[in-house]
């Protein structure tokens, strides 16, 4: 069975002193290097300062830059400016909201294929089907939320004939920032379920056999044991949700469009030039959202490094 | 009858090609075999679908051999096609765009940023002078105007006009095709709309973005992008389109769903596209043999075919050069005869203002 | 008796109405092109599209030129800092996070300006035998980005559940190479981890649109973007044949895994 992500790592122990049995000879990590060293992490490096590092510092300058080249504050005040500001709220708040029902969700269904003592298949079926729904994004995901639960939608009509229940009355809508949500959480819980399973893996039977030798009930297993060594790994995981939905722009942008102002699509507006065309502006959108996700994604090592100390 | 058109329209556009100066038939030639040593010419953002663009290529093909013709990006919007050009300054690769198709607003901004090279074709003369530059950067290619597009299997009775739409009955219904703040189709939308309120040229914008204001308060718009899946879904069973696109999109249903294409009573907008070559132009020669074949009689017919008005529409009927079949596909002409077309400075103006009040203006403030 | 706990089966129960349900409902739809009922005209007339073909086949291509690269890039590096520079790993794994914090849109302008024909080093306007390769390589270069967090996060936890030291020490002893080892006794026994990586890189490259529109490149879901501007049925039809293939090609990877050699885990 093939484990895609895990936030539960070994300690780092015996490795420290292997080096010294490869031969004894000492070394640092930068001056010790062989040549067969240099060779493997090579690519890596090259690849990271030709497709990652530069166009980031790229974007760096070009967010101070005035349309005429010259230096300039002048981007990053707009980002201040309330439609932006604004623009910004929201994008928290949907991404906030999808991460942390995501992480809910995925968690219990995670759960529930793992520990539920389900039948066999199910397992690797749903693994799969991860790793399918969490890139199923953008116009076919909206689509498909529309041809089921906008107002002439599949759900929507079924519910209307044969239970006699009008959702849209009732005051649903699907274009809303709920709607947005719920359409996001069809690609974070997937992502959750693949990053959380190998944790959840983690949680050595003997735990649970203890835990009940000793008289505690399943509720008191979890309060106890199961849930403060998953938090780590769960607080890390909606870190990285966060930032998954919050650069999704394709799925709002087809959904929502032009009522709800997220950041992606502002940023998406102004780098492409024409129109509303500041592209220093548009770097400095896209410097920020750079900012918000680096910190989420900086919780999410942090509290990841942590959680190393209970599952090996 | 067909016959006598036919030969009639053979028999002008002999005297059209007889009447320019056999001196044009040379240039074209020796166009061709520089255009041939160049080997390819590379469009970008022209869909099959959009004013029979992809009977126009073969055609193209067909009469000249030896030119393959590389095809970017269908999908692009004017601002893309500009951001082509300007990304592949210098790049000689496939990626750059020779020749680009926009809307008529975008031409002025594109002359001035240096990104067009000027080209007069041979029938320059019968392009209508509010429709070109005058040093031949860019001109008008085709028109439409637009238009509703209705799913009549969900709406039962059609709006006829843009005050029809604010009606109670077409609650959740109405959609753009675009976005305003970047479309160029959505953008005229709105500033069609404000036309039919009675608003002067000036103020079409405001007046514009108040009615859709008021079509969003009222419940009646829909903010999702009106695309073909759309209309045949049921979410946006009205979309404001160039009259062109709908009518293709019609053709394509085949009756599922059945659609109507009704050109509005009290407000009917034209919109012109241009074509111009771009300063970067890996393939300069291609690019202007692409022009020529354009401003032809025959490209100008392939365009008509698709729907669309042909810029040298009046120049082709005055020499009833316009086939009778395919004029009778189109809607009736009268509608047309009410057209609007907004100068440069009206568009650029409309432009400015629906896109950057659009949000404020329009968009819902999500709590 | 059925198997499994009550409130497993309720959960699993209603995820998979909620994944499920906007699935039927596009099939549902893809299947109405016919006013007469229900009919797969709408899947005949793209698979008949010669376009879809072509398109489908670039995508593919370019996903296992992405997946080859990716692994020659991490795979040899995250050897390295497990075996002998564990201090590193956080700085290595902040970069592979770099993609999901720089937005896909701003990661692809910065390549067109950086590496066009008259900057510095212009891949862009690279050509083999006549054919311009810039493009595709760019693309690729972006895939592999975009895919690079999965891949790490899946080599390394593959590369944890394996004795790498005892393992490089007996290939050391017996006289490989350092290149001999990474190929020959690493990266057989990681080879479901590998797989786990290169499943998920294919799911985002068929997927991806994006980028490959930005660079004009003619891939599928570029395809799937045009075909939505003047039909209504087809491209209901395509997510419903996307969705499709992606769970092929995953399926026969984890099918593959089946007969992978079993790694000696820890515990």
């Amino acid at each position: 069975m093939a484990t895609v992500n895990s936030t539960a790592e070994p300690t780092a122990g015996p490795v420290q002193t292997g080096p010294a049995s490869l031969g004894g000879r000492k070394r640092n990590f930068l001056t010790g290097m062989t040549l067969g060293d240099f060779l493997a992490v090579a690519p890596f490096v090259l690849f990271a300062l030709m497709f990652l590092l530069l166009p980031m510092s790229y974007l760096i300058v070009q967010a101070f830059q005035a349309p005429d080249g010259s230096f300039t504050l002048d981007n990053l005040a707009a980002l201040g400016t309330p439609k932006t500001l604004d623009s910004f709220l929201i994008s928290i708040r949907v991404s906030g909201a999808s991460a942390i029902l995501g992480c809910v969700i995925g968690l219990f269904i995670a759960l529930a294929i793992i520990r539920g003592k389900l039948p066999d298949g199910i397992r690797s079926t749903v693994m799969t089907f991860s790793g399918v729904a969490s890139n199923f994004a953008g116009i076919p995901l909206a689509f498909a939320f529309l041809a089921t639960l906008g107002r002439l939608g599949l759900l929507t009509v079924v519910l209307k004939t044969v239970f006699g229940f009008d959702l849209y009355k009732a005051g649903f809508n699907l274009l809303s920032f709920w709607g947005l949500t719920l359409t996001y959480l069809y690609f974070q819980i997937p992502l959750m379920i693949l990053i959380i399973a190998p944790a959840i893996d983690g949680l050595k039977r003997e735990w649970s056999e203890a835990a009940s030798t000793l008289g505690a009930s399943n509720w008191q297993f979890w309060r106890f044991v199961g849930l403060p060594v998953l938090w780590p790994n769960l607080l890390g995981t909606l870190s990285l949700l966060f930032a998954n939905a919050f650069g999704a722009i394709a799925t709002a942008y087809a959904l929502t469009g032009s009522t709800l102002n997220i950041v992606p699509v502002l940023l998406y507006a102004q780098i492409q030039g024409d129109v509303l065309g500041n592209r220093g502006l548009g770097a400095a959108l896209a410097l920020g959202m750079v900012i918000i996700t680096a910190l989420a994604n900086v919780i999410y090592l942090v509290v990841r490094t942590r959680a190393e100390r209970w599952l090996k | 009858m067909i016959m006598k058109n036919a030969f009639a329209a053979s028999v002008s556009v002999v005297a059209m090609l007889a009447s320019t100066a056999v001196m044009a038939q040379t240039d074209l030639n020796a166009l061709y075999e520089a255009a041939k040593a160049e080997g390819q010419l590379t469009t970008i953002a022209l869909p099959h679908t959009w004013c029979g663009y992809g009977g126009v290529i073969e055609a193209f093909k067909a009469k000249y051999p030896g030119i393959t013709v590389n095809e970017l990006n269908p999908d692009a919007g004017s601002a893309d096609e500009l951001e082509a050009i300007r990304a592949n300054k210098g790049n000689t690769g496939p990626q750059a765009p020779d020749v680009i198709d926009v809307g008529l607003s975008f031409g002025p901004a594109a002359k001035e940023e240096g990104l067009l090279q000027a080209y007069k074709v041979s029938t320059w003369d019968s392009i209508p002078a509010e429709a070109k530059d005058a040093d031949g950067f860019w001109y008008g290619d085709y028109y439409g105007v637009l238009a509703f597009g209705v799913n009549k299997s969900i709406v039962t009775t059609s709006p006829t006009s843009w005050a029809d739409l604010q009606k109670a009955d077409y609650a959740n219904n109405v959609a753009l095709a675009g976005d305003p703040r970047t479309a160029n189709n959505a953008i005229l939308s709105v500033y069609a709309a404000g036309l039919s309120t009675g608003a002067d040229a000036a103020g079409a914008a405001e007046a514009g973005l108040q009615f859709f204001k008021a079509l969003n308060d009222k419940g009646n718009f829909v903010p999702v992008d009106g695309e073909a899946s759309a209309i045949a879904q049921g979410t946006t069973p009205i979309v404001v389109n160039w009259d062109y696109n709908l009518l293709s999109q019609r053709d394509g249903f085949e009756g599922n769903p059945e659609m109507d294409v009704i050109v509005p009573s009290d407000g009917v907008l034209a919109g012109v596209y241009i074509q111009a070559i771009s300063a970067y132009a890996p393939h300069p020669n291609a690019a202007k043999l692409w022009m020529e074949y354009l401003y032809s009689d025959e490209g100008q017919l392939g365009w008509l075919a698709g729907y669309c008005h042909p810029i040298r529409f009046n120049d082709l009927a005055s020499r009833n050069a316009l086939p009778a079949d395919l004029m009778a596909k189109l809607p009736a002409a009268d509608n047309y005869a009410k057209a609007v077309f907004p100068t440069l400075d009206e568009q650029a103006a409309a432009k400015t203002k629906i896109s950057g009040e659009w949000d404020t203006v329009v968009g819902a403030k999500i709590q | 008796m059925i198997r499994g706990k009550p409130w497993a089966w309720l959960v699993f129960g209603l995820g998979a109405l909620y994944f499920l349900l906007p699935l039927l409902a596009t099939f549902l739809f893809s299947l109405s092109i016919r006013k007469s009922g229900y009919t797969l005209d709408a899947y005949a007339n793209v698979l008949a599209d010669p376009r879809f073909q072509s398109t489908l086949g670039y995508s593919l291509f370019i996903a296992l030129c992405t997946i080859v690269i990716g692994l020659v890039i991490v795979v040899p590096a995250a050897y390295y800092i497990r075996l002998r520079a564990p201090k590193l790993r956080p700085i290595v794994e902040f970069v592979t996070l770099l993609p999901l914090i720089i937005p896909a849109i701003v990661l692809v302008f910065g390549y067109i300006r950086l590496y066009s024909t008259s900057s510095w080093l212009p891949v862009l306007g690279w050509q083999l035998g006549g054919q311009y390769v810039g493009g595709p390589l760019i693309l690729t270069f972006a895939y592999v980005a975009l895919g690079l967090p999965y891949m790490y996060r899946a080599i390394d936890t593959g590369l944890r559940t394996i004795d790498v030291q005892t393992l490089t020490e007996a290939a050391t002893i017996l006289g490989a190479n350092r290149l001999t080892i990474i190929a020959q006794v690493i990266f057989p026994n990681i080879i479901i981890a590998v797989l786990s990586g290169a499943f998920l890189t294919l799911a985002i490259v068929i997927g991806e649109f994006t980028i490959a529109s930005l660079l004009s490149q003619p891939v599928f879901g570029v395809y799937m973007q045009n075909v939505g501007a003047n039909r209504a049925f087809e491209p209901a039809a395509l997510a419903i044949i996307s969705f499709v293939i992606t769970w092929g090609a995953m399926g026969m990877i984890q099918l593959l895994s089946r007969f992978a050699p079993k790694t000696a885990r820890k515990d």
